[in-house]
């Protein structure tokens, strides 16, 4: 199984070019401890791999990684693993990883988990890859050290799509890239003159969606990530964006801006037949499905100001439920992956726009952002982290924010980074 | 110029029918038609320098999250109006936009609405609709570059071009 996905992975990694750069702002307070035991091997290949594997666990904010623990003997007087030595070091859990060559192309990395605190193993694991795809192999080696301890799976593996846009000398140019969560082995999607907006993943993964411009008003694609292959989803005249899949990947939640009244339809992608969601003067769009699919929320200005509204989806046509009150502007929100909440943009009584969080058992929204153009958040497949964008004095970068507390920035190297969508899980 | 062409190619291909089919008997009655080869051409001139500088100056602001048309406005959709009835030829690309505040796809609708409550007047104006397309870039083509209120007004806006 692991296999089969890291060999689908394998299609679209061949260099380790960084476009987007890591900064760490802030940990958690109380993070997990963690040892990575070097049992062999210094090769540079155990180096690349053990490094994007310690960064990955740092880059969760939930561990803390302590160096030194091979001056402890691995193995006690009784021939059993060290428990005793690793709690004098005040760790809570050791790893120890294993890499052999098959063959010149290929690697194996194995690696066992061990819990000192109840002293015993929790996993024993192997990833089989290719040399060409090294960082793949120790993103897919942090998400099983990450799940096997906090028992959901990690997000070092998945991918994040972005818009990055530049003017050179008034030339303008879009391009859509999709790269690692770590910001490495970017791969370009799209590349235009025109504006790209809106990107969307499908629930595998294997293709997007998104907005363009290129015919001179806004219509919407959908791209096959190995292929390049695209097709726009909907002839018509009048401008159509905002694509949102449903969960089975067989409908597209779209905005159709019919002579100035933007409204809501769901896409069949098989027949293109359309569904009517929303019925109203004012502006509608900007859905999200739930994950579980019965759900669709979207922003409107119905009652004067934008604010997010629900629809069930066993209940067309029957009047939205509004699910924000706080302040002036609440838009563009997506639900976390439980269905326990949802994260949006939220315009503060400053006037400053910020990430905000809410959840359904609570009756008021979390800001979780300071900047003062906070936008397009989207939220990790485990619902642990929020990638969003921050716009401030004319400089575009996305942040990750952690529910937990850490944070991170991927500034861009070149050009203004905006609009981050984050992948659905790809083990 | 195409269509008329390939109604051309029909009779053409009517009369062969008609000629094969009568070719085995003796006598032969055709019934043909030519059509008339009127071609309409359309030309597509560009704007002149005057109607340029009175279209460029004619770009409509827009208060924050709004879509309402100014009085001011409306005084300079009136010369639009005018400019459209002596010219009967020109058409129109009303082009609404936002500031970067807010989220790109609320934005893409608002600009949308800004250009069509523009399109709406000149319409309500005696203007056919078909003479005009009405479209948005959102927040995506600022005019200005800024994070001010200066800046932000200049670019809630629909150009006319």
């Amino acid at each position: 199984m692991n296999k089969v996905a890291l060999f689908s992975a394998l299609f679209f990694s061949v260099c380790g070019l960084s476009d987007l750069r890591l900064e760490i702002k802030k940990g958690t307070i109380d993070p997990i401890n963690i040892a990575i035991y070097e049992i062999n091997n210094k090769s540079n290949i155990s180096k690349t791999i053990g490094d994007v594997l310690r960064g990955d666990l740092i880059r969760t904010g939930e561990f803390k990684i302590i160096d030194g623990v091979e001056i402890v003997q691995l193995f006690d007087e009784k021939s059993v693993f060290n428990f005793k030595g690793w709690k004098m070091l005040n760790l809570d859990y050791v790893v120890i990883p294993e890499i052999d060559f098959p063959d010149n192309s290929s690697v194996n990395l194995r690696y066992r988990v061990f819990d000192v605190v109840l002293e015993k193993e929790i996993r024993a694991s192997k990833i089989f890859g290719l040399r060409s795809n090294l960082r793949q192999i120790g993103h897919f080696a942090s998400d099983g050290i990450f799940e096997s301890i906090l028992g959901f799976p990690g997000v070092a593996s998945t991918k994040i799509m972005y818009v990055n846009y530049s003017n050179f000398n008034d030339e303008e140019t879009y391009k859509l890239f999709i790269s690692d969560s770590d910001g490495f082995n970017r791969k370009l999607l799209l590349q235009s003159p025109y504006p790209i907006i809106s990107p969307a993943w499908s629930p595998d993964s294997k293709e997007v969606a998104y907005v363009s411009f290129e015919t001179g008003k806004a219509s919407v694609y959908i791209q096959n990530v190995s292929t390049g292959r695209r097709n726009l989803v909907l002839k018509k005249n009048t401008q159509v964006s905002s694509p949102s899949w449903s969960p089975n990947g067989k409908f597209l939640a779209i905005t159709i801006h019919e002579g100035g009244n933007p409204e809501i339809y769901i896409l069949k992608l098989k027949d293109k037949s359309l569904t009517r969601l929303t019925n109203h003067y004012s502006i509608d769009t900007e859905a999200n499905w739930s994950a579980k699919g019965n759900k669709i929320m979207f922003t409107s200005s119905r009652s004067g100001t934008p604010q997010l509204y629900e629809i069930n989806l066993r209940s067309i046509g029957k009047n939205p439920k509004r699910i924000t009150y706080e302040g002036d502007y609440n838009a563009r929100g997506s639900y976390l992956p439980d269905g326990n909440g949802y994260v949006f943009v939220h315009r503060s009584s400053e006037g400053n726009f910020h990430i905000a969080l809410k959840y359904r058992r609570e009756s008021f929204a979390r800001i979780l952002t300071e900047a003062r153009l906070d936008e397009s958040p989207s939220v990790s497949p485990n619902g642990s982290m929020i990638v969003y964008a921050v716009s401030e004095d004319g400089i575009n970068k996305l942040s990750i924010l952690n529910i937990n507390g850490a944070q991170f920035d991927l500034p861009s190297s070149e050009g203004m980074v905006r609009e981050p969508a984050w992948s659905g899980l790809v083990r | 110029m195409l269509k008329i062409s390939s109604k051309c190619m029909y009779f053409l291909q009517v009369s062969i029918i008609a000629f094969m089919l009568s070719a085995c008997s003796s006598l032969k009655i055709t019934d043909e038609i030519v059509p008339s080869d009127g071609v309409q051409g359309i030309t597509i001139s560009k704007k002149s320098k005057a109607t340029q500088i009175i279209l460029d100056s004619a770009t409509i602001y827009f208060e924050y999250d709004s879509s309402r048309l100014s009085s001011e406005s409306i005084k300079t959709l009136k010369d639009v109006v005018e400019l459209m009835k002596t010219d009967k030829a020109m058409t129109l690309s009303l082009q609404g936009h936002a500031d970067e505040r807010g989220t790109r796809e609320y934005n893409l609708a608002l600009g949308q609405r800004r250009s069509e409550s523009v399109s709406s007047y000149l319409i309500a104006s005696g203007l056919s609709n078909s003479r005009m397309e009405a479209i948005s870039y959102g927040e995506e083509r600022p005019l200005i570059l800024g994070s001010d209120e200066s800046s932000w007004q200049k670019n809630r806006r629909v150009e006319i071009k």
